[in-house]
């Protein structure tokens, strides 16, 4: 085992670490769920691409450095050190991207990756609809071949930041009379298309974050097909597996809240009950050992093994580990904690947002009562049925 | 950066735990509770070299670092091992190398004799009327004594695969001592929770009710899953903790212990009346489990550190200090 840095990687830190303090935000962006904050916030992946620090990881052609997962983890942990904004790619960068490369044609790879890599197109997942959350295969949008268009109609709903976005990645049934796990694919539409209408949900927060999508004859060319026609199944695992396991959530944006939480407690600490103090160190406790794991799943990754069913268990502690901590400053926080933003709000409100988005977190990307029946089912050998 | 074992030090854990899993068996912990004598694979360890994973290679020591000697110590939890072994291997024989005592060092290396610590973070010499000598650790080091320079006195363990002793003797923290076990016992917790997992999977899937195996209802198998899951983000850090030292250290000690009583009493809920019992074999595992809770440090111990650490100090936390040196 060896858990140094090499020279290139310390001075990639430093390298890091100077860009950001010269170039991110120096207050933070309103939230990407309004109209102002998603162009801000469009405006920043702009500014990141533009000095090739939005991907580390990607291949050089298509915006990136070609580094390794262990760069990419140190990019994250000097972007949250340095509190620069959310990405409001991360459902294209972080989800859609690896898709795009493990099974996307060449012409898809170089149509589509630039573009998302730029901020020039944001992307938004339009997968769950109303009568299909956590049973997935109960898709019900379908999608008719016609010529070489396919043509769309359905609804989906959840899709974050789609009011804003410009793109949508929908799994949607295009065998018809398929059933369940068949008959599925994965299409790309753009979410100006003719037909296709969003209805925008106001979240906890009262801003728009979601938005449902209804799809009225929408055509889009069949070569926005990504990976096999009726194989979207395996294509949105694949996804699946990226969401709950590396990418999304590194530990960093969790490790930089945990050291925010030590200081509103220090802050706060003399009319504070004993039991507080050890909260706080629990939430930097798991802060730490999800960097720990995550670290030891890289190398893994480095040495060529594939996420598996481990991204469950990944989603279960890192939802857990952040709804804890956030309940924590919740309760730190006393009677000030319902304050939105303005006078007297600590911190603008950060808190409670983060407390409201936490809450979600055990929800999105598979809800954690699917994660412990994957563990169960997949990993320790409980019977289905 | 590749956070993992190398194939050699994989293999090395892997020899180790078929020789725990083959020879320590269900049904040699039974006879053992029955009233066989305790310590007879300790040669059969030497012959392995098992005493000799920390120890240089001029004591014939394989010269490994903790973190292997901490993949052996799950294993050695993993099989319910009733010998002191771990505490030997990863913590007598590095104090005695420190201490020079090459003669004590190459018996117990060789399987000879076992050697005993008196040392105030765990207080009960286990299988202390089999040691040939003791180290009563002192700030420095600490000295050996014979034997007989000792008085035991026997003190009874629910896990009825325990001997403890308390000696009349007070020895003082040592820095070695204190880090080795803590970290040693984290993983041997973990080894445990993962079999006491195992064996609820095993019985989940046999039992019946309502015409249907009890492990197919999600009120069970979403317990046995949270258990997994905190398995599976303990291990790495009790890695981290073996590498680097510092709070890494507490950190383990305190989410194996959380984890390790999760373990064992989802394990018990999930047997049901059967886990009451000494009809099925969990409470070998349980009750090793609860003693190695307060073995080498407490919660309290390590959160009292943690407290130090993490609200009163003047520690860097936040993203990138995980892997630095301690400050």
């Amino acid at each position: 085992m060896d858990i140094s840095y090499t020279s290139e990687q310390k001075t990639f830190r430093a390298e890091v670490r100077d860009w950001l303090a010269v170039h991110a935000p120096k207050s933070r962006l309103p939230s990407f769920d309004t109209a102002e904050g998603f162009e801000l916030h469009r405006e920043w992946e702009h500014t990141l691409a533009t000095d090739k620090w939005g991907n580390v990881n990607w291949p050089v052609e298509y915006g990136g450095r070609g580094l390794d997962l262990v760069s990419w983890l140190i990019f994250e942990e000097e972007y949250y050190r340095a509190d620069a904004p959310l990405r409001v790619s991360q459902n294209g960068i972080f989800l859609l991207a690896p898709t795009i490369m493990e099974y996307g044609t060449q012409a898809q790879k170089a149509r589509f990756l630039p573009p998302m890599a730029s901020g020039e197109e944001i992307w938004a997942q339009a997968w769950s609809e109303p009568g299909a959350g956590s049973d997935m295969a109960a898709i019900r949008t379908k999608a008719v071949k016609d010529g070489d268009h396919y043509v769309i109609t359905g609804q989906k709903t959840w899709s974050s930041r789609a009011v804003f976005a410009d793109w949508c990645f929908a799994l949607v049934r295009t065998e018809a009379g398929s059933e369940r796990h068949k008959g599925l694919s994965k299409i790309l539409v753009p979410l100006d298309s003719p037909g296709l209408t969003r209805r925008p949900i106001a979240q906890l927060d009262g801003d728009p974050g979601f938005a449902e999508l209804f799809f009225d004859e929408v055509r889009v060319p069949a070569e926005n097909l990504l990976g096999p026609e009726h194989g979207g199944w395996g294509v949105a695992m694949a996804t699946a597996g990226f969401e709950r396991g590396l990418l999304l959530r590194s530990p960093a944006r969790f490790q930089a809240a945990a050291a925010r939480l030590v200081k509103l407690y220090q802050q706060h600490k003399d009319r504070l009950s004993g039991g507080v103090g050890e909260q706080v160190i629990h939430a930097w406790m798991n802060t730490e050992r999800f960097c720990a794991a995550t670290y030891q799943l890289v190398s893994r990754v480095q040495a060529g093994a594939s996420i598996s069913s481990e991204s469950s268990a990944n989603k279960l502690f890192w939802s857990d580990l952040d709804r804890h901590m956030h309940r924590t400053a919740m309760s730190i926080m006393g009677a000030q904690a319902e304050l939105e933003d303005g006078l007297d709000a600590i911190d603008n409100g950060r808190w409670l947002d983060g407390y409201m988005f936490s809450l979600a977190g055990p929800i999105y990307a598979g809800t954690n009562e699917i994660q412990r029946n994957i563990l169960a089912e997949r990993v320790l050998g409980l019977p289905r049925k | 950066m590749d956070f993992r074992f190398t194939e050699d030090q994989q293999d090395l854990i892997e020899a180790a735990k078929t020789v725990f899993d083959g020879e320590n068996t269900l049904e040699r912990m039974r006879g053992i509770v029955a009233g066989n004598p305790p310590i007879g694979l300790w040669k059969q360890f030497a012959d392995l070299g098992l005493f000799g994973i920390l120890a240089s290679e001029e004591n014939d020591g394989l010269s490994q670092p903790l973190v292997v000697m901490a993949g052996i110590a799950e294993a050695a939890g993993y099989a319910g091992l009733p010998e002191p072994y771990v505490d030997v291997a990863g913590i007598v024989v590095p104090l005695l190398s420190q201490l020079k005592e090459t003669e004590l060092l190459e018996k117990v290396i060789s399987g000879e004799i076992s050697l005993g610590l008196i040392t105030p973070l765990s207080p009960h010499v286990n299988c202390g009327e089999w040691c040939d000598h003791f180290i009563i650790t002192s700030k420095s080091g600490g000295r050996c004594v014979a034997r007989s320079e000792v008085t035991l006195e026997p003190r009874n363990s629910i896990d009825p695969l325990r001997w403890l002793y308390k000696a009349d003797l007070q020895g003082e923290q040592n820095e070695l001592a204190d880090m080795h076990g803590a970290v040693l016992t984290a993983a041997q917790l973990i080894g445990l929770s993962m079999r006491m997992v195992e064996m609820s999977v095993e019985y989940a899937k046999d039992r019946h009710q309502f015409g249907k195996p009890i492990g197919s209802f999600q009120a069970v198998k979403h317990q046995l899953a949270n258990v997994h899951t905190q398995i599976e983000f303990t291990r790495p850090i009790i890695h981290l903790a073996a590498l680097k030292g510092g709070a890494a250290v507490h950190n383990a000690k305190i989410a194996a212990i959380d984890t390790a009583m999760l373990a064992a009493e989802t394990a018990i809920q999930v047997h049901g009346g059967m886990g009451y019992t000494y009809e099925v074999d969990l409470h070998l595992f349980m009750k090793r489990a609860w003693a190695l809770c307060g073995d080498w440090g407490d919660r309290h111990y390590h959160m009292k550190k943690l407290e130090d650490y993490v609200l009163n100090g003047g520690a860097n936390l936040g993203p990138g200090e995980t892997f630095k040196g301690e400050t």
